[in-house]
């Protein structure tokens, strides 16, 4: 009897093991350092429940969700009408959540002597009909610009508020990541590029634009123009563990990590 | 032979360094199909060899926000051709986005956006029912719009082709232009049902040499998909009337999604019925078939970035019956590795 019950127990630790829900997330580089930290303080809670977090970028997220590859799909963007539609024909019920409010900082240099610049002038660098710091008041210097590949969702926000549609200059720097971004710009004098707010760093000088600097205060009263919010989606609305994930980051404690990281809450 | 495949080479190094010079980003992908396949009649060896049977090598330009493009061609070679190995281009497009929400124009060497064909993604290593049956083919030149219902709830296709498909040439090619028009509609999360119809009017252009015995081809075709959790079927219904016949048949294909109970078990299990009648009309010629498939793919290895599957193994076992029972029926058994590289070359 005893040697029965050890094999029950056997194949049930077994079934445990193959069958237990742990809680895995892809997505925007945006939204991942929220999405590690509070990975990590919630599995401190609940030591039972394992997370893993990957990044790839918005439309990696969205697309793993989609093909039901992960639980939560992080995006620095809304979910595209396309991706509804294939999400729904595998059966998929996208439910997003806002977890975030985000500012694009334009960065330079800290070497440039430029502070201020307006959209439309942003604009106009990026798209390549300012060539030169010595037309915006700076010192005579080729503008190298940087910007982030097409796939990245902070390239899509930018486009969409900055750039209103327009194409990126043909010589534009294209790069993967916030930090690739933001460590070219530091390195580079006659630099400008765009990242999200909790990349900024004192190697890197964030501009004001249209007379306000990119801040808390500024992203949330929506007087910084260049702001966005940042995303969670699952697969319908959040069930059992990954519910209490998402409450977590909701929650009070959730919030103190997204400022925690240089994000801004969302309420 | 010899003239095209150097012509093709030579279009693809014009398409890479057209698209270097103005487009914004160029991706690049790369697909390669290695297959061993045996064949049986009444389960007696009769062939057996292996074939590198796909070899995508395709390019995919952003031009600007509104222009992209898509140039892809295949190479394929083994002992059952006669040059030993082909290399074919397989789409060569262009897709401005309309001012309109989610629609675009596409024009240039196309997909054909009728039934499965267009999104058939080789649960089976067989090729999707309609293009197996010919109803269609998977590329065609022409222009299409395509758009999607707003909200997720589908898409559809008004498209005007050629009519001939990618890869038939020469003088016996029809001059008429052909119509279609495909919808997909999700009404609620998990079901798809579809429609597709292909008009091709023979009589605008009639060459003095011409066989047709008809004035119009007619195809058309109702599709349907539950997806939920770990089973996703795929239903098709298609039928082609031409020169004075009507071919209609079905195909039903379920697939297992293991990876929907344990992550980490990332295969499929899948089985496939076909059933074609060439002439529904004549119940006398005993013309029709069926297929009977079964099989599983397994994602070996996945990019760890993207997630993407980049080696991918398939095995399939394919039963052809006849109605006709003087042919014997056949079995195909098919072993075949996808792997896939893509990145970006701007």
């Amino acid at each position: 009897m005893k040697k029965l019950i050890g094999i029950i127990l056997s194949v049930l630790t077994l079934f445990g093991f193959i069958f237990a829900k742990d809680i895995t997330m892809s997505g925007s580089t945006t939204v991942f350092p929220i999405a590690q930290l509070a990975a990590e303080k919630f599995m401190d809670k609940n030591p039972d429940i394992n997370i893993s977090v990957r990044g790839g970028g918005s439309g990696v997220g969205i697309s793993d969700l989609i093909l039901g590859r992960v639980d939560i799909g992080d995006a620095s963007r809304r979910i595209k009408n396309k991706e509804i539609k294939k999400a729904k024909e595998n059966g998929i019920n996208v439910f997003e959540i806002p977890v975030a409010n985000d500012g694009i900082a334009i960065v330079v240099n800290p070497s440039n002597g430029v502070n201020d610049l307006t959209v439309e002038q942003v604009k106009k660098i990026f798209m390549g009909e300012i060539n030169n710091w010595k037309q915006l008041g700076g010192p005579s210097m080729p503008i190298v610009v940087i910007s982030r590949d097409v796939s990245s969702g902070t390239f899509d926000t930018f486009k969409e508020l900055v750039l209103e549609g327009g194409k990126v200059r043909d010589d534009a720097l294209l790069l993967a990541s916030n930090n690739a971004v933001a460590s070219t710009v530091s390195e580079t004098p006659g630099a400008i590029g765009y990242v999200g707010l909790a990349f900024v760093s004192e190697k890197i000088k964030a501009l004001a634009i249209d007379g306000v600097i990119p801040s808390e205060n500024s992203v949330k009263d929506k007087s910084y123009k260049i702001s966005r919010k940042l995303y969670m989606y699952t697969n319908g609305s959040p069930k059992g563990e990954i519910k209490s994930f998402i409450d977590f980051i909701l929650s009070k404690e959730g919030q103190e990590i997204v400022k925690q990281v240089g994000y801004l809450p969302i309420n | 032979m010899k003239k095209v495949k150097f012509f093709s080479l030579f279009s693809l190094l014009l398409i890479v360094i057209f698209t270097n010079l103005y487009s914004v980003e160029t991706k690049f992908s790369a697909e390669f199909w290695s297959r061993y396949t045996a064949d049986f009649s009444e389960n007696q060896l009769v062939k057996s060899y292996f074939s590198l049977e796909r070899g995508y090598i395709g390019l995919q330009p952003t031009f600007t926000d509104k222009i992209k493009g898509r140039f892809t061609i295949d190479l394929f070679s083994s002992d059952k051709f006669e040059d030993g190995a082909g290399i074919k281009l397989k789409y060569a497009y262009v897709d401005f986005k309309m001012p309109v929400n989610d629609m675009s124009l596409q024009a240039g060497l196309i997909k054909t956006y009728f039934g499965t064909i267009y999104d058939w993604n080789y649960a089976t290593i067989e090729k999707s029912f309609d293009d197996k049956e010919k109803i269609v083919s998977s590329a065609d030149y022409g222009l299409s719009m395509n758009g999607l219902i707003p909200s997720g709830f589908g898409e559809y296709a008004l498209s005007i082709y050629n009519g001939e498909g990618y890869s038939k040439t020469g003088s016996d090619i029809d001059g008429n232009p052909a119509l279609s028009l495909n919808l997909r509609i999700i009404p609620i999360v998990g079901i798809t049902l579809g429609g597709s119809v292909l008009y091709e009017n023979h009589s605008l252009i009639v060459k003095a040499d011409s066989s047709l015995t008809d004035t119009v081809r007619l195809c058309y075709s109702g599709m349907g998909r539950i997806s939920f959790g770990l089973i996703d079927i795929w239903g098709l219904y298609v039928a082609k009337n031409k020169d004075q016949e009507t071919g209609a048949g079905f195909m039903i294909m379920p697939v297992l999604k293991l990876s929907k109970i344990a992550n980490f078990i990332d295969m499929e299990i899948v089985g496939r019925y076909d059933m074609f009648d060439k002439n529904i009309d004549s119940a006398e010629l005993n013309d029709s078939h069926n297929r009977i498939m079964a099989g599983f793919n397994w994602n070996i290895l996945k990019d760890s970035k993207s997630g993407n599957p980049v080696i991918f193994l398939q095995t399939d076992w394919e039963r052809t019956s006849y109605e006709d029972t003087t042919k014997a029926y056949v079995d195909n058994l098919s072993l075949q590795l996808r792997y896939l590289f893509s990145g970006k070359i701007k």
